[in-house]
């Protein structure tokens, strides 16, 4: 217990910025670190924020009864869908196992300590739309004060159900793989497979819901919740224990939570070792014949390098590869059930035809195109290889051109595919296809050249962990999060403009804003680079 | 078993998927005060028995025992005895060199008195006592390499197991620490290291192993290894007969 408590701490302070200001001499590192922290400040103050307007828009509907059931959802979903996103890097397969492991530690207990440093890390995430619902439901609620301690501590055991399970699944998966000889490419497909099985279940439960003749109005969203928190019992007992000050709630979800935690990492200690030797050892195959050698342009081989990073690593490419996956499923979804029945799905019965969402087909798909910019982590993720490429004749232009390059390679084929199954699905007319497919080539170039100024803006090569760098960095936060928030806003104004205007002028108004806004940055990056 | 026997390798064996071995009937041991040298060219599975022996890598056939207890059964006990110092030391690049020494003295329960007694100690004679409040990504790879090696040496273990240990070591770094595997050994410390430079081998061990393909092709005093020859003809007479 006592060298778990030590791991633990040393595993937060090799990762705390803290520790680096106080001892770093390098002063242009220090500002980079005060600037990071104020923009993670900024980003728990947007994620306050939007919840707090949720509890308004709850509260001004009469149903603030539902805000404790809602905040326990959203952060179980938050939790679990992050967690299996960091499983492989955090608690498998990371750097310091080696050093580690030939300590005197129980294998067991580096997998709790691990999950438990992922926990501390995404808390504050966690607690910051929690502690914003608190205060929402209190406004609106007016409940008793006790409810508020009652809240604050329960938030603490939200997140670690869902977490044990996405970590036990994680785990699941990496046993399967280990037993392959392509450990990363099965790892990363059982992964893909899982995460978008856990996208689908929601429609999936919605749509049972639906045959049990719920009213897809605002208060069908209520009783949805409802609904939701029968099946998912932890958000049952939290909104339980905060609105009834039900104790057996209370000790059922602390203490579910403390068992699960034992159980998990007293399997997972069995087979660790057996694990990581698998996913950290390669077998020298030896049967190279020389044969006739590619020779490619300096951009492409650059290009060719991030491709063989992100297949070379499951986080990355489980992360790096989420949103293409995800639009070509739209994409085919779309096109076997038709949009209609996916709109049904996705608005909850809104009234909205195919036809009203036309012009914004460029931007669902670029939103979850858009999602991840390679650019905005390769930049970092040279890290400790940072010297290959710094001491290459190469211009650094010409390394952040072959990145965006890849970055285009990865996102171009999948935008035309999906983009076009969206438009044969609605029966698009030609032309207003082409031009949905040029707007989604000046999105995809915009999404490449800004993930490139965030990468180079924000670069930072001494992480401990690529998941660091993939999902945790400032780089990758600024990218994404404005990025899907603005994208979402556009969807609604692009659909509300296409009510008012001719849909081609429109695409071509957007498809111009889009270029310019693509060349600005890409201007930024070379502009960047020459400093 | 042995009292002496500090380290016995018996019928170890490691393959991967594709069926090849990395390892194959590994037999050996090590006794307390030797200073065993483990030879082999690049790729002949001196690391994946290294790592074995650590308790890092999985394996299913054979066994490994250190201070009497198996690797596979008792891993624990295995730790508190042993030290590791990897090839290429990763530690936490963003703790300071003496917030890690720390650390790894807090895991093995030793004092504050007797750590700062042992880190001041090794500190000097590495010459790296001023930077130890400076980051570790600051480091130079030497730097890197001596705050591993302090590491490992202040809970004085009784088995010293080291991966190509004199990499990165400039001359100075490089005559201490064979100094200091002299000291270890002498107090009863077995010592177990892979090395490429015969020459500090022939010097410094009393016993040495040669790995080939996986498998030990010649291991044993020095003096019988060579016969009058220098190591480096006697391993590469051994190595052009296993061709």
């Amino acid at each position: 217990m006592k060298n778990s408590i030590l791991l633990l701490k040393t595993l937060l302070l090799s990762t705390s910025r803290m520790n680096i200001y106080k001892h770093s001499t390098d002063k242009k590192k220090r500002r980079k670190i005060v600037g990071n922290m104020i923009g993670v400040v900024c980003l728990y103050v947007m994620v306050m924020v939007y919840s707090i307007a949720m509890c308004v828009g709850y509260g001004q509907y009469g149903m603030i009864g539902a805000a404790p059931v809602m905040c326990a959802l959203i952060i179980s979903a938050l939790a679990f869908v992050f967690t299996i996103f960091k499983t492989n890097g955090y608690l498998f397969n990371f750097k310091e196992y080696d050093m580690l492991m030939a300590l005197p530690f129980e294998a067991g207990n580096i997998a709790a300590c691990k999950f438990l440093y992922m926990y501390v890390n995404s808390l504050p995430w966690y607690l910051s739309i929690s502690v914003a619902m608190m205060v929402g439901y209190g406004i609106f609620a007016g409940p008793a004060l006790v409810i508020y301690p009652v809240w604050m501590i329960l938030s603490l055991f939200l997140p670690v159900i869902p977490m044990l399970a996405a970590a036990f699944l994680g785990f699941l998966i990496a046993k399967v793989s280990a037993g392959f000889k392509k450990t990363n490419i099965i790892q990363t497909i059982l992964t893909l497979v899982f995460i978008i099985f856990c996208f689908s279940l929601r429609f999936i439960i919605d749509d049972l819901f639906r045959n049990n003749k719920v009213q897809a109005t605002l208060e069908s969203a209520s009783e949805m919740t409802e609904n939701a928190a029968d099946i998912y019992l932890p958000a049952g007992w939290f909104a339980s224990a905060v609105t009834k000050n039900n104790i057996l709630a209370i000790l059922l979800l602390a203490g579910v939570s403390a068992v699960l935690f034992m159980v998990v990492f007293s399997i997972m200690g069995r087979s660790y070792r057996r694990i990581n030797s698998a996913l950290k050892s390669h077998a020298e195959a030896g049967k190279y014949h020389m044969s006739g050698q590619k020779q490619r342009s300096v951009v492409n081989a650059v290009a060719f390098k991030e491709f063989k990073r992100l297949t070379g690593s499951t986080a990355y490419m489980v992360n790096g590869g989420m949103g293409v996956v995800l639009a070509m499923l739209i994409g085919v979804l779309t096109l076997i059930i038709g949009p209609d029945r996916i709109i049904q799905m996705i608005t909850q019965g809104a009234p909205l035809s195919a036809k009203m969402l036309q012009p914004a087909i460029p931007f669902i798909i670029y939103f979850f195109i858009g999602m991840v910019a390679t650019t905005a982590c390769s930049p970092s993720l040279e890290g400790k290889n940072y010297w290959i490429i710094q001491s290459l004749p190469i211009e650094k232009k010409t390394v952040y051109q072959g990145k965006m390059l890849f970055n285009m390679y990865l996102t171009v084929p999948f935008m035309f595919l999906s983009t076009l199954c969206l438009c044969i699905a609605g029966k698009v007319p030609l032309l207003d296809t082409i031009l949905y497919l040029i707007l989604g080539l000046a999105l995809c170039a915009f999404s490449t050249a800004w993930g490139c100024v965030c990468g180079i803006k924000h670069i930072r090569l001494d992480w401990e962990n690529e998941i660091e760098v993939i999902k945790q960095s400032a780089a990758v936060a600024i990218y994404m999060l404005p990025n899907m928030f603005v994208v979402m806003g556009l969807t609604v104004l692009v659909v509300f403009l296409g009510t008012k205007m001719d849909f081609k002028l429109l695409t071509l108004l957007l498809i111009l804003i889009a270029s310019v806004l693509a060349l600005l940055s890409y201007r930024r990056v070379l502009g960047i680079v020459r400093k | 078993m042995d009292n002496n026997v500090m380290l016995e390798i018996r019928h170890y064996s490691k393959s991967y998927g594709t069926g090849k071995k990395a390892a194959d009937d590994v037999n050996l041991s090590v006794m307390s005060g030797d200073i065993y040298g483990f030879i082999g060219h690049n790729g002949a599975g001196k690391s994946t028995t290294i790592r074995a022996i650590v308790g890092v890598l999985d394996f299913t056939e054979g066994e490994i025992y250190i201070d009497g207890h198996s690797v596979k059964e008792d891993s624990m006990a295995c730790k508190r005895v042993t030290a590791y110092i990897p090839d290429n030391p990763d530690l936490y690049e963003n703790l300071t060199g003496i917030q890690y020494l720390n650390f790894i003295a807090d895991v093995f329960g030793i004092t504050a008195s007797e750590r700062e007694k042992s880190i001041r100690k090794y500190a000097d004679l590495f010459e790296i006592t001023d930077v130890l409040g400076n980051l570790i990504s600051s480091y130079s790879h030497g730097m890197k390499q001596k705050v591993a090696i302090i590491s490992a040496l202040i809970h004085k273990p009784k088995l010293l197991v080291l991966d190509e240990p004199f990499v990165g070591l400039d001359p100075k770094a490089t005559f201490t620490l064979k100094e200091i595997m002299h000291d270890m050994c002498k107090e009863g410390t077995a010592i177990f290291f892979s090395t490429h430079v015969l020459d500090v081998a022939e010097k410094l061990c009393n016993k040495v192993a040669i790995i080939r393909h996986g498998k030990i092709i010649a291991s044993g005093t020095m003096e019988e290894l060579t016969e009058g020859h220098s190591l480096e003809e006697a391993f590469l007479e051994v190595d052009s007969n296993e061709k």
